[in-house]
């Protein structure tokens, strides 16, 4: 429905004839019954966002966070590539990975789940008990299933905002573009948060 | 088991009194896993007993010497990561932060560099400035970073990377809850929360 929305409301004419005028109240009707017959003959795709935020984050860290729940409401699979900001270089999808099982951790990235279990994996050298070693790494694409969802959240897969081009500053909204490979681009108003 | 680990306390004990600066001085491990507690989950383990912290002699964020042992007083939490993690390491620094607040005692956070290739001081000054919080910022020589590291069984890593973001470090997420007499009295998985958090600083602070 979105898609359908930013259609219709990007059309805009200006006429002062009383055709014209009803033309122009007709216009998002006609637009949205023409994506519908256009949608029907496939699969639809679309998805749906909730809880966009991202985290207030320094200059200094190059790169900042976004977290949201990604559910898609089509009917085939679909799957978020990547996207743009005016606030960054570039947007990347990324997932933290527990890398606990590996210590010492090997040269290779193994593909971990991000299950940290609480597991603690004792530093044996040093007497101290090491916990969950943590990596992180780009993902070229997180499928998400028809009908299914997938949360961004700490911990796990987020939006990466890298070489922000200024300062996050709690309470305010970002624009991310983000990029389906089914839904096409989708934006996303994020609020920054201090959490 | 219980026996062993009780004995095993007692000897490390026993060799921690004579203890050195180095950490070749480290006894064998003490560690006794316990308090895990519904509905928090699995997101802490205490140090039972309490031991002493490794030392930790890097350089602040002002490049000043710092030494641990002159946070003695009040409760600190000690947390390895590096400034260019978008997202563990500044979920654990917030979350530390609203738990401190939450408890109302007044502790310190020192945030230890493991990349110190990228984190010169007046990184890490950056950095902490931003949180606002009075953290301390903590970097070194590569050297200096895995000996410290290693002392505290911190575990770090360059990964390769093909993100537009450079290089990201695999590295340990837990934090550690130091007491105001410089014990270790609790080490703190990632995703604890500030709820656990400020109850754990609560306890370690005391009446």
């Amino acid at each position: 429905m979105t898609s359908v929305t930013t259609r219709a409301g990007g059309t805009t004419l200006h006429t002062g004839t009383r055709v014209g005028r009803a033309i122009a109240r007709l216009t998002p009707v006609l637009a949205i019954a023409l994506l519908a017959t256009a949608c029907s003959g496939g699969s639809s795709a679309g998805v749906r966002i909730t809880d966009p935020w991202a985290r207030t984050s320094p200059l200094v860290a190059g790169a900042g966070a976004a977290y949201m729940v990604i559910e898609n409401t089509g009917s085939a699979a679909d799957a978020l590539l990547g996207g743009t900001s005016d606030i960054a270089k570039a947007v990347e999808v990324h997932e933290t990975v527990d890398m606990s099982s590996a210590a010492p951790i090997a040269s290779d990235m193994p593909k971990a789940s991000t299950d940290m279990g609480g597991v603690a994996s004792p530093a044996a050298s040093s007497g101290m008990t090491g916990g969950s070693v943590m990596g992180m790494q780009k993902i070229d694409r997180l499928d998400i299933p028809a009908g299914g969802k997938v949360e961004l959240k700490p911990g796990s897969y987020h939006i990466m905002l890298i070489g922000l081009t200024r300062e996050l500053v709690a309470g305010e909204r970002i624009e991310i573009m983000l990029k389906f490979e089914k839904a096409g681009d989708v934006k996303v108003t994020a609020e920054v948060r201090a959490k | 088991m219980a026996l062993v680990c009780v004995a095993v306390a007692i000897l490390a004990a026993a060799c921690g009194a004579g203890g050195g600066s180095g950490r070749n001085a480290w006894p064998t491990p003490v560690f006794v896993e316990a308090v895990t507690q519904a509905p928090l989950g699995n997101r802490e383990t205490a140090y039972v007993p309490p031991r002493s912290a490794p030392a930790l002699r890097l350089t602040d964020q002002d490049g000043r010497p710092f030494d641990l042992a002159g946070m003695r007083g009040s409760p600190v939490f000690v947390y390895f990561g590096y400034t260019h993690c978008p997202d563990v390491c500044p979920t654990t620094l917030a979350d530390l932060r609203a738990g401190i607040k939450q408890a109302g005692v007044a502790a310190k956070v020192v945030f230890v560099t493991i990349d110190p290739a990228r984190d010169d001081a007046a990184a890490m000054k950056q950095y902490v400035d931003y949180y606002q919080a009075g953290y301390t910022g903590l970097t070194g020589t590569a050297p200096q970073i895995a000996e410290a590291a290693a002392a505290w069984g911190v575990s770090y890593k360059q990964l390769p990377s093909d993100s537009a973001s450079g290089y990201a470090m695999a590295h340990s997420t837990d934090a550690y809850l130091l007491d105001a007499d410089g014990q270790l009295r609790h080490h703190i998985f990632f995703g604890a929360g500030a709820d656990l958090i400020a109850k754990l600083l609560t306890e370690v602070a005391g009446p």
